[in-house]
């Protein structure tokens, strides 16, 4: 068993950007109760468009990243204003399958502007891994996990001290009561899309890091369902923990279940684990608990 | 309103079909139907089986997810539970097609059963989540439980038969998907009128209510997931038999999104509706790729355009049709029914 | 509002109609035309190489008719998308049967594949070939008219294995697969080839393409003590990352690779550990500017897609395909035979044809080509550079 330190820290490390998406999808369930299928396709056009301003316009890194954010603050905003704006109201099951349409439209332009190809990124980050003495955390995943962190405590402290943070909670809790406040609840719902977008946009930029950019790059999206369930759907810290929970119980049944079944365990786990969560805590860890039960 | 249409009785106000009018249309929609193989070619068949095979999908869906108000993005596997059975059932224990067909439907039910269950503790955007993951997980056990469904590599699957009459060809295909769409449309529009169908809708719209009154909640959705189960594993079922080969990608999330679109698009909660969704969600491929093909002969460049084009155009037609018209292609042939009826006064 | 709502509802219908009546209309036909379908995956998870496939085809089949056609007749391609997904590509497939009527096709995967492989036997009587690999397709007897224009994935598995049996007898070997046909096909086969070899298969390890964390298969690898790798299934990821893990937590590994994942993107991925990378690769390519085909690809490419600097494997994938075909059209119309069983004929008499070099001298075994060559990447150059001479396996 002396493979199994090394299996756990790459869990987390693993976990790390599995968290990092998840809290792509927290960001909007927590202002607008609406699951955003299409988060996977955000990653996508964000790790994109980082690619293209490193490559056409020969950008140093931070700056092509701090760009890339910029454009997904406006896609963010976009995409609120045209397409959920007029679904206020419309029951759950539509703004879902809006989304679901998002996401093809998303996947079809992709493939139009830039063609299907794959591509990577030139190094952006220093390759060599990190050496623990008992474990070796390589460098993707490394940095994954470091951004994952970064953008948990950035966005934790603007929930909880920052003005719009808060007018962000009040519009979660209720919508009247906030509106009634002189908040607006419009700006609410494009800003938090726009975080939403941000945060996929670096997931994107971390992922292509590791296994390369191509248009179908997002479907790790739907894996990170079982993340959110388990820590909540509208829980920034629940998305970071949930997600290094599912990325070390992953290895773990990589270890001891793949032999079993002959292999493909890994992908397969967090949805078993997503359906036993919602048997049993549906809320999850640090979720709120409102579910109407039968 | 139609003018000399006067009801007496609660019963003529139930009727499905309500006037001659309709009656009339509709058996000649019926005769329409029933010749088209011997002016179709192989293609338009193909399709038109096609058609009939999502109709019985979406229609099943409609029952669960327009009727209960139960959202599934798992149909998709129930319909892979019935064709894996039906090949099962047909290759290792020599059933004939015609027992396996029920039998394939009556695993799917029980499959439906089960993910059911989570629907008693969760509603809404958690029971979607939890079909979701069902998805995935059937698709994991037909890759992986080998020695049923011999993993990837699928199975061949023999033609339906009635003695030495094979079902081998479209044509032929087609009269067997007819019937069975009649059979069940026609058992899920009266469904939809008696007790069970009432409390179906009643769990949709209000289900503290509902269970106020004394609906059980637990028996009639499972009963909802049962039924809508046993309807996808007759689809699939019937597609691996057309196909004549099941393999564990014929069933992938992509197609529950697909059966989902066609139901919502079609109009949630009627069962013209479904029809209307799976014939539209089903052709628009089609044509979009005809299209596509015959534009690319006169502008070879953008060859590579509008071929990708076709996704965006799916996104775009789901989201045009839930932004601008949430009750569906249903909502639009009432409307044109209506203009129809009173024209030329329609105003 | 109203007035743009009902333009717009006006044009959709117009449209629909339109497109209806398309569909029910044939493409018009010229006398004297081969007619050669092919569904391709120009969308879908495949459509980087499908795009190329494609154009290789039809740059064969256009060089072709260039150069005069079969015995004068022009050569007609039609190729409609089939995403890689099953249904879309056999409605593809039986949309161009029923409209064009062609006497080849060329498909899109192996599922495809599998899927018409009954009704191509029993009822459409034409060639098939197409981007699989797989051993299922290449069974003469079974399939008669199913071709692989190339080595199947268990022969590659063969030639590999053999390689390592001759470098280092009684090697540990794994085998790094996808949880999809493709990736599990020659599995069975390389089980019993290794037996048969003496080398001690220790590991299987199966991931998804595009995982992001593959470390529970390579610390697996390292415990068992894996030395040589073989990749079967994936196309370029996760095979980096893996490759990379492997190094970080010192596993001391040889990579291999089957067809699709020896390509060009994976060693500009790889860059400096592209030396530890090996792969069989049953064509030429672009970069081998000595060999005639190749010469002639690099013109025609000038002169139609000036924009093209480099043709990946994919590209000759279709390139050779074509150039089989043309082969078979003009023995069988030279019997007067355009039809699929004498194109059938046609192919199984191949034996021993040159095709410029592209390959060693060609000839069909039990419909297809077992032969290929085992390459190097080399991280200075990002090149593959041969280590070994043509391997038959007939």
């Amino acid at each position: 068993m002396d493979i199994l330190p090394q299996v756990i820290v790459s869990g987390l490390a693993a976990g790390g950007v599995y968290g990092l998406i998840a809290l792509g999808f927290v960001l909007i369930y927590k202002a607008t109760s609406i699951i955003n299928l299409a988060t996977g396709q955000f990653m996508t056009v964000g790790a994109f468009v980082c690619l293209t301003f490193l490559t056409y316009l020969a950008a140093p890194f931070w700056v092509a990243l701090a760009a890339t954010l910029v454009f997904a603050f406006f896609l963010g905003v976009v995409i609120e204003r045209v397409m959920l704006r007029p679904l206020i109201g419309e029951p759950i099951i539509s703004v879902i399958m809006v989304t679901i349409g998002l996401g093809s439209i998303l996947n079809g332009l992709t493939h139009m502007i830039f063609s299907p190809e794959y591509r990577s990124f030139p190094e952006i980050f220093p390759p060599d891994p990190l050496d623990l003495g008992f474990a070796i955390v390589p460098s993707g995943l490394l940095w994954g996990f470091i951004f994952a962190i970064v953008c948990m405590i950035v966005f934790l402290l603007i929930f909880k001290y920052s003005r719009t943070g808060v007018a962000m909670r009040a519009t979660a809790s209720d919508q009247q009561a906030a509106l009634s406040m002189g908040i607006s609840v419009r700006k609410i719902f494009a800003l938090s899309w726009s975080f939403a977008a941000i945060t996929a946009a670096v997931g994107g930029v971390v992922i292509g890091n590791i296994s390369g950019i191509s248009i179908y790059m997002g479907g790790i999206g739907l894996k990170v369902l079982a993340v959110i369930i388990l820590g909540g759907l509208d829980s920034i810290i629940g998305a970071i923990i949930g997600g290094f929970i599912i990325g070390v119980l992953e290895n773990l049944s990589g270890v001891f279940l793949d032999p079993v079944f002959g292999g493909g365990t890994k992908e397969v786990i967090p949805f078993f684990i997503l359906v036993i969560i919602i048997m049993i805590r549906p809320y999850g860890m640090f979720g709120k608990e409102e579910i109407e039960r039968v | 309103m139609r003018c000399g249409d006067y009801k007496e009785s609660y019963l003529k106000d139930e009727e499905i079909f309500q006037t001659v009018f309709v009656k009339f249309w509709l058996a000649l929609f019926f005769i329409f139907l029933l010749i088209l193989p011997f002016f179709a070619n192989t293609y338009i068949l193909y399709v038109a089986n096609l058609v009939g095979f999502a109709v019985i999908a979406a229609v099943g869906l409609n029952l669960l997810t327009g009727f209960t108000g139960q959202i599934s993005l798992g149909h998709a596997a129930f319909a892979g539970v019935g064709g894996y059975t039906l090949a099962i059932l047909m290759t290792k224990a020599e059933f004939s097609f015609w027992l396996a067909l029920p039998c394939a439907g009556l695993v799917a039910a029980a499959a439906g059963l089960i993910i059911g269950i989570p629907s008693l503790r969760v509603k809404g955007l958690y029971l979607c989540i939890a079909t979701l993951a069902a998805q995935f997980i059937f698709e994991f056990i037909f890759i992986h439980w080998e020695s049923m469904t011999q993993g990837v590599r699928g199975i061949n699957v023999p033609s339906p038969q009635v003695g030495s009459f094979l079902f081998n060809t479209e044509a032929r295909f087609y009269y067997l998907t007819l019937g069975f769409v009649v059979l069940t449309v026609a058992y899920v529009r009266n469904l939809v009128r008696t007790k069970t169908g009432r409390a179906f809708i009643a769990i949709r719209d209000r289900d503290l209510a509902a269970e106020i009154m004394g609906i059980n909640l637990f028996k009639y959705k499972l009963t909802s997931f049962a039924i809508s189960s046993f309807f996808a594993g007759i689809a699939g079922a019937l597609w691996v038999s057309f196909m004549r080969i099941v393999t564990p990608e014929h069933f992938p999330f992509h197609l529950s999104i697909q059966y989902l679109a066609m139901v919502i698009v079609g109009g949630l909660g009627t069962v013209l509706g479904s029809i209307f969704g799976a014939i539209f969600m089903t052709l628009v491929p089609e044509i979009l790729n005809v299209t596509t093909s015959a534009m690319s002969d006169v502008i070879p460049q953008l060859e590579h355009l509008f071929i990708p084009l076709k996704e965006v155009v799916f996104g775009c037609l789901i989201v045009g049709f839930l932004i601008f018209e949430p009750h569906g292609l249903a909502e639009i042939w009432r409307r044109i029914k209506a203009f129809f009826i009173l024209w030329p006064f329609s105003y | 509002m109203m007035k743009a709502k009902c333009a717009a509802k006006g044009l959709l219908c117009f449209a629909l109609l339109f497109s209806l009546i398309l569909t029910f209309t044939a493409t018009a036909v010229a006398e004297e035309e081969i007619k050669i379908g092919a569904v391709q995956p120009i969308t879908g998870r495949f459509a980087f190489a499908g795009v190329q496939i494609n154009a290789g085809l039809e740059d064969a089949l256009m060089m072709a008719n260039e150069e005069g056609g079969i015995n004068g007749k022009k050569i007609k391609y039609i190729m409609e998308d089939g995403a890689y997904q099953v249904d879309t590509a056999v409605a593809a497939f039986k949309r161009i049967m029923a409209r064009d009527n062609p006497i080849i096709m060329y498909g899109e995967s192996t599922g495809l594949g599998k899927a018409m492989a009954p009704e191509i036997k029993d009822r459409y009587h034409i060639l098939y070939s197409s981007t699989s690999f797989s051993s299922e397709l290449a069974d003469a007897a079974k399939n008669p008219y199913m071709y692989v224009a190339g080595p199947t994935y268990s022969d590659m598995f063969g030639i590999l294995l053999k390689y390592i049996a001759k470098e280092k007898p009684q090697a540990k070997v794994a085998f790094f697969y996808s949880d999809t046909e493709f990736g599990r096909d020659p599995v069975e086969y390389g089980k019993e080839t290794c037996k048969k070899l003496g080398l001690e298969l220790v590991a299987e390890e199966v991931s998804k393409v595009g995982s992001v964390d593959v470390t529970s298969q390579v610390l697996d690898m390292k415990r068992k003590g894996v030395e040589y790798c073989i990749f079967q299934g994936f196309v370029l990821s996760p095979v980096p990352a893996v490759m990379k893990q492997a190094k970080d937590y010192g596993l001391k590994c040889k990579f291999m690779g089957t067809f699709w994942t020896t390509n060009k993107m994976l060693l500009d991925k790889l860059g400096p550990m592209a030396d530890n990378y090996m792969g069989v690769m049953p064509y030429s390519f672009y970069y081998e500017e000595n060999v005639p085909m190749i010469k002639k690809i690099i013109e025609w490419n000038k002169k139609h897609h000036p924009d093209v600097t480099y043709r990946p494997t994919s590209y000759m994938q279709g390139f050779v395909n074509g150039l089989l075909y043309v082969e078979a059209l003009k023995r069988a119309d030279k019997e007067g035979a355009l039809t699929g069983d004498g194109l059938v004929k046609a192919m199984n008499s191949i034996k021993d044809v040159d095709f410029g070099g592209i390959m060693a001298p060609v000839t069909i075994t039990d419909n297809k080509i077992p032969m290929g060559r085992v390459f190097k990447g080399n991280s200075k150059t990002l090149q593959f550079e041969a280590v070994s001479d043509w391997i038959r396996l007939d």
